[in-house]
């Protein structure tokens, strides 16, 4: 940012989109660690400035689209400085000037409110579309930088299947775990990518591809699976404890549960077509399985004295109260009459949908915290048990570095002392975390055709196979919108 | 109600309200497993859980919580006899807190009634 800079704040959120629109064009494979790494700088700058942006509504913090963003935003960060891919290196020269630009534009902002300062030459007019393009900024740049991890994630398959071909030494092949890594990584971006655009689709005037959603008795479910989003980061990130992985899992697992129960119904009433059902409904019934799994898992290592923050649990029970009104009666799940008579079906099985893709953000926060949160502790005698069990596990597969070793002292385990996770212990965790992933992955997937809107829809086509989506097919159009102000670029 | 101010007696009929609470989930999830995928059981489950939670925040770090794990198998038995344990709590220094505890239990005793095998 030059200090000769005059644009106005609608000048730099026009050249925030254009920036956004040539990452897209700039997506190249060589670009993508950088992306990953200028991210949480975008999103800090984008949540500084929509906080004093006049025309965002007043709603609480667990309420406001952007909480949802900035969490992942940060989940992200902390991934890649805790040492995962792609570590440490260059950041990205586009992203990180939409970053200053918004940082600009909130200094703009900011000072305009001082008695002292010249107020903003912005009409209100112009920041009344400020909040729109904030987030198609966001969506655009998300999108860009999934084109970008799915063609470099592509380029490494290529070269592995080369160097397989050629029988090059594995030492000199790519890596398996950098594969995944980035494919991890496409995942994040992508549920990115879904939740800032169905938040840029809700500011929106009604239109064709955008109708209106009618206050519904969906809104106390969709705001409590918004606050359980933002509050399940928070304590994920601040103090992540078993008691509380627990929670997470059994309420991410009764969300699933829901999200099917209320599919079929909507199936079953003809708002969804028999095929898509047909493939939901089995991932679905897996990725639930696969979160209760890891609910129990982390439930073995809790102890009597173990509590629950009281933040989750006041989130969580917010989740479990609204959806037993809305999804349930006396004698267990509301049949589909019953469910299709209480809500607008269709409506709320987006905003479900919506909630799975962000539950695949949670899982891998949920599997990072297995693999090396530092302060993770549990019973001793649990651990030397499920340590042993995995050391055996390896061993049978050829890994002996774990042979003869001993987890736990005789004084740990006479006292059940509460100790550090070692690795094995955190083997068998990061398994499940992995299983919780590719089956809500693949729920997701299978889902795809339950957008908020025909335009994010036909996005969507080939997402269970996102390498080598078209650039061209992905641009959510602004037909209400004024064109960009500012120079073009 | 502050940590503080908390008497023994109710420090102790705290605690045992949070193993018969704990029991009590531990119940119905295994009625849940049992059903598989997608269970109904599953939301009474989580409450009881999350009841069991709010109970254990009640309570200060020294007093232990761990002890005989209650009797009986049912799990609207269980939180009847918390519910009455909470009602004989009913000190000036019972707060907000302790109040929405027991109608939160009286609620999934009501749900555990209405369950087919509560």
């Amino acid at each position: 940012m030059s200090t000769a800079d005059r644009r106005t704040i609608g000048e730099l959120l026009a050249d925030s989109e254009a920036l956004a629109r040539e990452t897209l064009l700039d997506a190249t494979l060589e670009q993508a660690p950088a992306m990953v790494r200028s991210w949480n700088q975008l999103v800090g700058s984008a949540v500084e400035l929509w906080a004093v942006l006049p025309s965002v509504p007043n709603s609480p913090s667990w309420s406001d689209p952007m909480e949802r963003l900035r969490a992942i935003g940060e989940a992200i960060s902390r991934s890649v400085t805790a040492g995962h891919w792609p570590g440490q290196g260059p950041t990205n020269e586009h992203l990180t000037q939409i970053a200053d630009n918004l940082s600009h534009a909130q200094h703009l902002l900011e000072r305009s409110g001082r008695p002292s300062q010249s107020p903003t030459t912005d009409s209100p007019a112009d920041l009344q579309h400020a909040p729109g393009q904030v987030m198609h900024t966001l969506y655009v740049a998300a999108h860009g930088t999934v084109v970008a991890l799915s063609a470099y994630t592509a380029d490494l398959h290529a070269q592995a299947e080369t160097a397989k071909r050629r029988r090059q030494p594995v030492a000199e092949r790519p890596a398996a775990l950098e594969i995944s890594a980035a494919q991890g990584m496409i995942a994040r971006f992508d549920g990115f990518e879904h939740l800032a655009a169905a938040a840029y689709l809700a500011g929106e005037p009604p239109s064709p591809t955008n109708p209106e959603q009618a206050a519904t008795p969906t809104k106390p479910l969709e705001t409590a699976l918004a606050a359980w989003e933002v509050q399940a980061h928070r304590t994920l990130a601040a103090s992540p404890d078993p008691a509380g992985l627990v929670r997470v899992a059994r309420v991410q697992a009764l969300i699933t549960s829901t999200t099917s129960i209320l599919t079929e119904a909507a199936a079953q009433k003809g708002h969804i077509d028999v095929d898509v059902i047909q493939r939901l409904a089995p991932a679905l019934e897996a990725s639930q399985i696969a979160w209760n799994r890891m609910a129990k898992r982390w439930g073995e290592l809790t102890n009597p004295a173990s509590r629950t923050e009281p933040a989750l649990v006041g989130a969580a029970s917010e989740v479990r109260a609204a959806i037993a009104a809305t999804a349930s009666n006396q004698a267990g799940w509301a049949t589909p009459d019953q469910l299709a008579s209480r809500l607008d079906l269709p409506n709320i099985v987006k905003t479900l949908h919506l909630s799975m893709v962000a539950s695949v953000e949670i899982a891998h926060v949920v599997r990072d915290t297995a693999a090396d949160h530092p302060g993770l502790t549990a019973p001793a005698r649990i651990i030397g048990m499920r340590s042993q069990g995995e050391a055996e596990i390896a061993l049978e597969q050829g890994e002996t570095r774990y042979e003869g070793v001993t987890w736990t002292t005789p004084r740990q385990l006479a006292s059940n002392q509460l100790i550090p996770l070692p690795e094995p212990a955190r083997r068998g965790l990061i398994n499940i975390a992995d299983d919780v992933l590719a089956t809500t992955k693949q729920a997701v997937a299978a889902g795809a055709q339950l957008e908020p809107s025909d335009v994010t829809r036909s996005t969507r086509c080939g997402r269970q196979a996102p390498i080598g989506r078209s650039v061209e097919s992905h641009q959510i159009t602004r037909p209400n919108n004024p064109a960009p102000i500012g120079p073009g670029r | 109600m502050s940590f503080q101010r908390m008497d023994a007696d109710t420090a102790e009929t705290l605690a045992g309200m949070v193993r018969l609470l704990r029991r009590a989930a531990e119940l119905v999830w295994a009625a849940a497993n049992t059903e598989g995928a997608g269970s109904p059981r599953q939301v009474l489950a989580l409450g009881i859980d999350l009841a069991a939670d709010e109970a254990r925040n009640l309570l200060p770090d020294a007093i232990a919580v761990d002890g005989p794990v209650p009797i009986g198998d049912q799990p609207a038995g269980l939180l009847r006899s918390a519910e009455q344990l909470l009602r004989r709590i009913d000190t000036p220094a019972a707060g907000a807190a302790l109040h929405g505890l027991r109608a939160r239990v009286a609620d999934l005793v009501w749900e555990a009634n209405t369950d087919v095998d509560g």
